[in-house]
């Protein structure tokens, strides 16, 4: 997904000259190319993400549009009055590439691993946040948000994801809609638990319960006209997030349902906990562990039918 | 705005007095730090930088961050004086419904370049907005205004190593070295001595000099380059400079309750020397 990203930001620099890429101290190799052959508009700085914000919100200020990458905390926890303030407080076109949402650093332990960043952003006023499911969504949503006036952050997956939403599917913006129509059971979810629903759905296809998923690779997209008027149609609604349980897309559908007089007794969580794990292993075991994998989403459900 | 030497010329002391209307008005604000900067600001705005009040967001302008924002007043003064907006709008400095805040917002002030309050963020800015002059082939240039306290926060060293890395030698940078912040002398707080130094040692090319001599202030800021070093000016100021009851005064450094009265003796003191 990473990768794909990069290309991508490579292969739109080739044809509009407001792309800029910045990235934090990364790996040796990275956008080669694109340092060769526009080395004004590629910048690698040292490791200083403050710096490197507001360094975006100067070139943006001026026209250009930045797209900066390095791992999900350094920016969401250090430069957060950065992203407040320099980004959103002034409105600016930068692209914040997130490397690592969720548990993909749970080898790395805690001070890496990114399970608050949706509250994080979620909490400034202004910004765009978005959770591709696979590479080819992530590069949909690179072309087609490249004139979106505010300021975006990007989370990105480990990379390597089955490729499971459509080429040419919908806009980014809204939600991607799979599965059973007749079910009365839904999902709602972000990002590459998408995979993981998918898997779900399969499980309890052949338990003979229909499922329906909803995919928000926009975490603003749950009030979109597509979905909106649906959600009193399923007697169960679980939310299952590679996040803490506050601050994500469960707070966002509580906020709607409130808002929309709807009742929120429908709707159901599955979430990393509220605390910083000190367990390693890799992001499937922690998927695994908190019930995010195919095999806890679809038993939660079971279990939610059950009563 | 030339009228010889001496910062409390006509023209010096009619901006003290815009600040102190506005202070009066607002019932509050930081006038020891407005007044350490003023000058710097009236030689910036009437001598060196290109600017347009009519046009005040003229792709041509030099770009101005006062990155130490709650020297606002300073700005705002300066910006009055140079018809950005009526000086009447003065007197509504932090009103409710005010362009004026306590801290400068670039989206509710004509000529204010970028909205600054929480101190380190103007130099990352600035090192941004002087990339995208290079990338363009484009001659305005970037003047950022400091504090001495505000050098405290990491991310201005940040910067200032990536405004050395790229040899951003349109780059000015202006301490505004007052040698005190808000709860004491600097030196009590956290020594940022030896300031030349420092900035030396980042890569920067230094100057030094009085932030009250017009003429001084004028020779530094007027050197024109666009590659080589990054220019950094250390201004040696004095907090409250033209009031002599207010000097050097950390109990000026922020007011939140002004009242009219007391605002008559400054303007007694201010004119009366």
């Amino acid at each position: 997904m990473r990768q794909t990203a990069l290309n991508t930001v490579y292969e739109m620099a080739q044809k509009d000259s407001r792309i800029v890429f910045i990235g934090s101290d990364l790996g040796s190799g990275t956008l080669e190319k694109m340092k060769a052959e526009f080395p004004l508009r590629f910048y690698m700085e040292g490791i200083s993400e403050q710096y490197l914000i507001g360094m975006a919100a100067g070139l943006a200020k001026e026209g250009y549009i930045p797209y900066l990458n390095t791992i999900s905390t350094f920016f969401t926890r250090r430069a957060f009055e950065q992203i407040a303030i320099d980004l959103a407080l002034h409105n600016l076109p930068v692209r914040i590439l997130a490397s690592g949402g969720g548990m993909v650093y749970a080898p790395l332990g805690p001070t890496h691993t990114s399970i608050e960043d949706f509250s994080l952003m979620q909490s400034i006023p202004g910004i765009k946040i978005f959770s591709p499911a696979d590479s080819v969504e992530m590069k949909n949503l690179l072309l087609e948000t490249v004139e979106d006036p505010q300021p975006l952050y990007i989370r990105f997956g480990k990379g390597g994801e089955p490729i499971v939403t459509d080429a040419d599917s919908s806009s980014v913006y809204t939600p991607k809609v799979f599965g059973d129509l007749a079910s009365e059971l839904l999902i709602c979810t972000t990002g590459v638990i998408l995979q993981e629903a998918l898997k779900a759905r399969e499980i309890l296809n052949a338990q003979g319960i229909p499922l329906e998923i909803w995919h928000f690779p926009y975490l603003g997209g749950t009030s979109d006209p597509v979905v909106l008027n649906r959600y009193k149609d399923y007697k169960c609604i679980l939310v299952a997030e590679e996040h803490i349980p506050i601050g994500g897309l469960f707070t966002n559908l509580l906020h709607l349902f409130n808002k929309n007089k709807l009742d929120s007794r429908s709707l159901h969580q599955v979430s990393l906990p509220f605390k910083y794990s000190h367990n390693y292993g890799n992001q499937a075991d922690h998927l695994a562990f908190n019930g995010l994998d195919a095999a806890g989403i679809s038993s939660r459900l079971s279990e939610i039918l059950r009563h | 705005m030339n009228s010889g030497n001496h910062f409390l010329d006509e023209t010096g002391i009619s901006l003290r007095l815009s600040i102190l209307d506005a202070l009066r008005e607002g019932g509050r604000g930081h006038l020891g730090p407005a007044f350490s900067i003023l000058d710097i600001l009236r030689v910036l705005y009437g001598e060196v930088l290109v600017h347009d009040p009519i046009e005040p967001t003229s792709k041509i302008r030099d770009r101005f961050i006062l990155s130490k924002g709650h020297g606002c007043l300073a700005l705002y003064a300066v910006l009055a004086h140079h018809g950005y907006f009526p000086r009447e709008v003065l007197s509504t400095f932090c009103k409710f419904d005010s362009p004026l805040g306590g801290h400068p917002e670039s989206a509710t002030t004509s000529g204010v370049e970028f909205s600054t309050g929480s101190l380190g963020h103007g130099l990352s800015v600035g090192v941004g907005l002087a990339l995208a002059a290079r990338i363009r082939n484009e001659t305005w240039r970037t003047y950022v205004l400091l504090g001495d306290g505000e050098v405290n926060e990491g991310s201005i060293w940040e910067a200032a190593l990536h405004a050395a890395k790229h040899n951003l030698g349109a780059l000015c940078v202006i301490v505004d070295y007052n040698k005190m912040q808000a709860s004491g002398n600097s030196e009590n707080v956290l020594d940022m001595s030896p300031m030349v130094e420092k900035w030396k040692a980042f890569g920067f090319e230094v100057h030094e000099i009085d932030g009250h001599n017009l003429i001084q202030i004028k020779e530094a800021l007027s050197i024109n380059k666009t590659v080589g070093a990054p220019r950094l000016i250390v201004a040696h100021t004095t907090k409250g400079k033209g009031i002599p009851s207010i000097e050097n005064s950390s109990e000026w450094h922020h007011k939140a309750k002004i009242k009219s009265a007391d605002v008559d003796l400054l303007v007694s003191e201010l004119i009366s020397q």
